[in-house]
């Protein structure tokens, strides 16, 4: 043979140490499978869940007691006592009438949180309820409920909603019901999607022969092996729900002023002067408002790796 | 092609029509008329109510439902909007002045959101595991997590009241000759804008490039001995693209309705803004034109989705 | 050993480790062959046996988490000796030489060709990066080569997306593909498993042609024993990353000597035998790769095991041309 021509050898990267040590490992006999990366990063995606699942907990659990952690009521306005910075006695300290701010944070979290998952469930079940049995019989009733999604979807979501705000008018629960009016389509879409490749289930042509009726095998039959991704969705949805409750109520268009929102204590900072001077008022909320979507978002994270095994990480 | 592209269209009438009708019947269900649309409150108050009556009929108010409907529907198509209760403006001027600034808002963070985002996904994608990724999937999780205009609030107070970098809000002052004198302005509120957006393109861009590097073209281009940029940009990111152009295009409503927010925050002199106080002013006869247009800018982007899609996909181009 | 004139590619001892899961897989464990030029070497083996690895060990097309352990793999190009093993994987050397000089084709051509660029454009890739040919020329000469591969009305076809080819049509692009460069040597990592058997055939005719007509050295990947019949010079029967028994075809398949190779073609049913014919399936499965039994990996499922088969035999040479991995070669060879 005649002498070798290239010069150039391979270089050692830091990937080559790494398996001299798992063959040494391996060669001495005290080799055990261990996560690798995939694992890794399903692991990582449980912690971050886990995290999530703690702050969403610590922020529900203080607004549900509230009574129990702070003296002050939320509404009980005291000018004496206005735009006090954090101290001991006012954690977040007080808006432009003297009202306690870490009171009102946390009896807003209830309305907020209710506002949020009231609005997604609700949703869910329409959607659902529309999509399963639509998405299971198909034909022109699929088609048409498809049509009324889809001009629905079309609107942008905020426009939509201001839009029967301005003619519906404001209230707790005209805004939960246009959050489900307007929120529906999503799920819709995904569940009547899972009925579809379902459909074609050998043990649904079995329920088929036995006779049953359309809606029972829709509902009972196949609904069960939807929830995964359902579930996914609600918390999904709960965050932008909660988001945008939020956006609404900044602008005074949300929930009613005399209720109070996380959003709705926002509203103040559209006054730039509040906005660089009085900052214990707005930066406290939106920190928390983003402290528990994130947690949400952690949550519906994890559940979808949990409930979806093909996921690349 | 061509079929392809009409048909899309064919499809996008019928569908306009019927939100129009939509819209009318919202408009009819507002308290108020055409009449009180078009007469200030307090004029209303002082008319006589025979000539009030006399000038009902003249409008053809007492005419049924679809005779109405389809006047205020041919108005629409020529441009006639009719006129705000505010002080009787009418409403074609107010969108034609006020669209334009929203469209370079929304243009300049579709741009944005959609490079960034690209890049950023794909480098998370190729760095898989790493650090970078890691701290790429974080800031993405924060970038869906904040809201837009409490985004919005502490930058207006870092760069614009603290450290005085940028202006506070507004589009343009006097004394502005050219689009540069403007740029200061448009920085804020583009890239707060932009931010949810480009944390779901990074996102779904990672997702789709790792899907796309795992495939068996992959290995026939490295076999080739093709150097590895040309495998990983040329190959892998080009089939990853489609998924993402087709998410951007779901997203758009999204984006229109974040300027909403975003331009009140910012004070930014667009249709959004103009929205916001018509809803607040019960102003019908503005918020029903401006719903309408965001619907018809959502459909029509849709479809400059769908064909830019199909330029980039050639299987779409069979309709497979 | 043969003069290394008619050698295009040794491989000499080559080891391939997998580094997965924190585990050490000895995917290859000590495999040696020779590609010759002209010729047809077919490497035959269950699934999971350490084929497609010796393919990427070759073209250096290994995943992220392995790696070449140990051994040599010398290409024998006109200019010298390389050796492919030393090279950085993806470094200028090693890239011009893979798919300019060794090039690939794979199992599945409908996964392997990317969908949004033409056929033409995908040739025109390899010309481009190998042989510095651009516009006109290559457009003609990648035009000439999906003639050459039997793909009628190539001057229409060149401009084709790969869904509007047909499973056999996409073969003969990929060969084309492959073949643009004119390499020394084509590896087929079971080009045919994916496709009918007439296609099958035509493909196998193909690379005979393009065999006999550039010298090309060809390897080809297989798990059907009627394919190395048909097509194959030289056999290598792996089993668990070594090979067990390799030779010219006559040898192999006329005197298989080693069990495996004994029980694989005594597996495989033969057109016109009957149905009484006497298929045996192997007994057992192939070992956990992770969990590898000492000494000869075959040992649980081999009928002729003796005690010795707890250490690794050694690669005897029968004659000059046939070697087998076996303890007990003289009683099961027909060989004097």
């Amino acid at each position: 043979m005649t002498a070798p021509i290239a010069r150039s050898t391979r270089r050692r990267t830091r990937l080559d140490a790494q398996f001299d040590r798992i063959r040494a490992r391996e060669e001495a006999g005290e080799a055990r499978s261990r996560g690798g990366s995939r694992t890794f990063n399903k692991f990582l995606n449980n912690r971050l869940a886990v995290v999530g699942l703690v702050i969403f907990s610590v922020i529900i659990l203080a607004s549900i007691f509230a009574p129990l952690l702070t003296p002050y009521d939320p509404n009980k306005i005291d000018l004496r006592g206005m735009l006090q910075a954090p101290s001991w006695e006012h954690w977040f300290g007080t808006d432009r009438t003297g009202r306690d701010l870490f009171s009102r944070v946390l009896y807003g979290g209830r309305i907020s949180i209710l506002v949020g998952l009231g609005s997604a469930i609700m949703a869910a079940i329409v959607g659902v309820l529309i999509g399963v049995y639509t998405g299971y019989v198909g034909g022109w009733l699929d088609a048409l409920a498809m049509r009324i999604s889809e001009i629905f979807m079309s609107f942008p979501q905020i426009i939509l909603v201001l839009m029967l705000v301005s003619i519906l008018g404001q209230s707790l629960l005209n805004l939960m019901l246009i959050f489900t009016l307007t929120g529906w389509g999503g799920i819709y879409r995904m569940a009547r999607a899972r009925m579809l490749s379902l459909r074609e289930e050998e043990y649904v042509l079995a329920l088929r022969s036995f006779g049953l009726s359309r809606p029972l095998i829709a509902y009972k039959h196949m609904l069960p092996n939807a929830l995964g991704p359902i579930m996914v969705n609600i918390t999904l949805s709960t965050a932008a729900f909660i988001l945008q409750e939020a956006g609404l109520s900044f602008l005074g268009l949300g929930v009613p002023l005399s209720i109070p929102t996380w959003g709705n204590i926002l509203n103040v900072a559209q006054d730039l002067r509040v906005l660089q001077t009085n900052w214990w008022i707005w930066l406290p909320v939106g920190t928390v408002i983003s402290l528990f979507v994130l947690s949400v978002n952690f949550i519906g994270d994890g559940l979808r790796d949990a409930t979806d095994p093909t996921q690349q990480g | 092609m061509l079929t392809y592209i009409i048909r899309r269209i064919l499809i996008l009438i019928p569908m306009a029509f019927v939100i129009c009708f939509l819209v009318y019947l919202g408009l009819e269900l507002t308290p108020g008329d055409a009449v009180s649309h078009m007469i200030s409150p307090d004029m209303l108050g002082s008319m006589d109510p025979e000539r009030l009556e006399a000038l009902r009929q003249s409008l053809g108010l007492g005419q049924p439902f679809y005779v109405r409907f389809w006047s205020w529907f041919t108005n629409l198509i020529q441009g006639n909007f009719g006129y705000s209760t505010n002080g009787g403006v009418p409403i074609a001027n107010i969108i034609a002045t006020r669209l334009p600034a929203t469209l370079e808002l929304a243009a300049i963070a579709l741009l944005f959101s959609t490079v960034i985002g690209c890049i950023l996904g794909v480098v998370s994608a190729l760095k898989r595991g790493s650090a970078t990724d890691s701290a790429l999937t974080v800031v993405g999780m924060l970038g869906v997590s904040i809201p837009e205009f409490f985004f919005g609030l502490v930058a207006i107070l870092i760069f614009g009241l603290n450290l005085g970098w940028l202006p506070v809000g507004g589009r343009s002052m006097p004394g502005y000759l050219t689009f540069w004198d403007r740029v200061p302005h448009l920085v804020m509120p583009s890239l707060v804008l932009s931010i949810m957006l480009t944390a779901g393109v990074m996102r779904y861009a990672r997702s789709s490039m790792l899907d796309a590097l795992s495939r068996d073209f992959i290995k026939t281009a490295r076999s080739k001995g093709l150097p590895e940029w040309r495998v990983n940009v040329l190959h892998g990111f080009r089939v990853a693209l489609t998924p993402v152009v087709v998410l951007i295009g779901f997203r758009l409503p999204v984006l229109i309705g974040g300027s909403v927010i975003i331009e009140q925050v910012f004070q930014w002199p667009g249709i959004g803004i103009e929205f916001i106080s018509a809803v607040r002013s019960q102003d019908y006869p503005v918020v029903m034109p401006i719903a309408l247009l965001s619907v018809m800018a959502v459909l029509i982007a849709s479809l400059i989705v769908d064909i830019l899609t199909a330029l980039i996909d050639p299987r779409v181009r069979l309709g497979e | 050993m043969t003069d290394t004139q008619d050698i295009a590619i040794s491989v000499r001892d080559l080891k391939t480790f997998f580094y997965t899961n924190n585990r050490c897989n000895r995917a290859l464990n000590g495999v040696s062959f020779d590609i010759k030029k002209g010729k047809t070497l077919c490497i035959v083996g269950e699934s999971g046996c350490g084929k497609s690895v010796t393919a990427a060990s070759i073209m250096q097309l290994l995943p992220d988490l392995s790696r070449i352990e140990d051994g040599e793999i010398i290409y024998h190009a006109d200019r010298g000796d390389i050796p492919l093993h030393a090279l950085e994987k993806n470094g200028r050397d090693m890239r011009r030489i893979r798919g300019g000089e060794i090039a690939m084709i794979f199992q599945d051509p409908m996964t392997a060709l990317n969908p949004v660029y033409s056929v033409g454009f995908q040739i025109k890739e390899s010309l481009r990066y190998h042989l510095k040919m651009v516009g006109k020329a290559a457009h003609q000469k990648a035009i000439s080569l999906l003639k050459e591969m039997g793909i009628a009305l190539p001057e229409k076809r060149v401009n084709d997306f790969p869904h509007r080819y047909s499973g056999g049509m996409r073969q003969r692009a990929m060969i084309a593909m492959a073949m643009a460069c004119n390499p020394k040597v084509l590896i087929a990592d079971e080009p045919t498993t994916a496709l009918d058997v007439t296609i099958q055939a035509q493909i196998f005719e193909l690379m005979d042609k393009l065999k006999r007509e550039h010298g090309t050295g060809i390897m080809l990947i297989t798990h059907d024993m009627g394919v190395v019949a048909e097509l194959a010079d030289d056999v290598a029967v792996m089993y668990m990353g070594n090979i067990v028994e390799a030779g010219t075809v006559d040898e192999v398949l006329r005197n298989p000597t080693h069990p495996y190779t004994k029980a694989l073609l005594s597996s495989v049913p033969v057109l016109g035998k009957g149905k009484s014919q006497d298929i045996k399936a192997i007994r057992g499965s192939t070992p956990d790769p992770l969990n590898r039994p000492k000494g000869c990996q075959f040992a649980d499922r081999c009928d002729f095991a003796i005690d010795q088969c707890k250490a690794m035999p050694p690669e005897t040479h029968m004659t000059s041309t046939h070697r087998v991995m076996c303890w007990r070669y003289k009683e099961l060879s027909a060989h004097e």
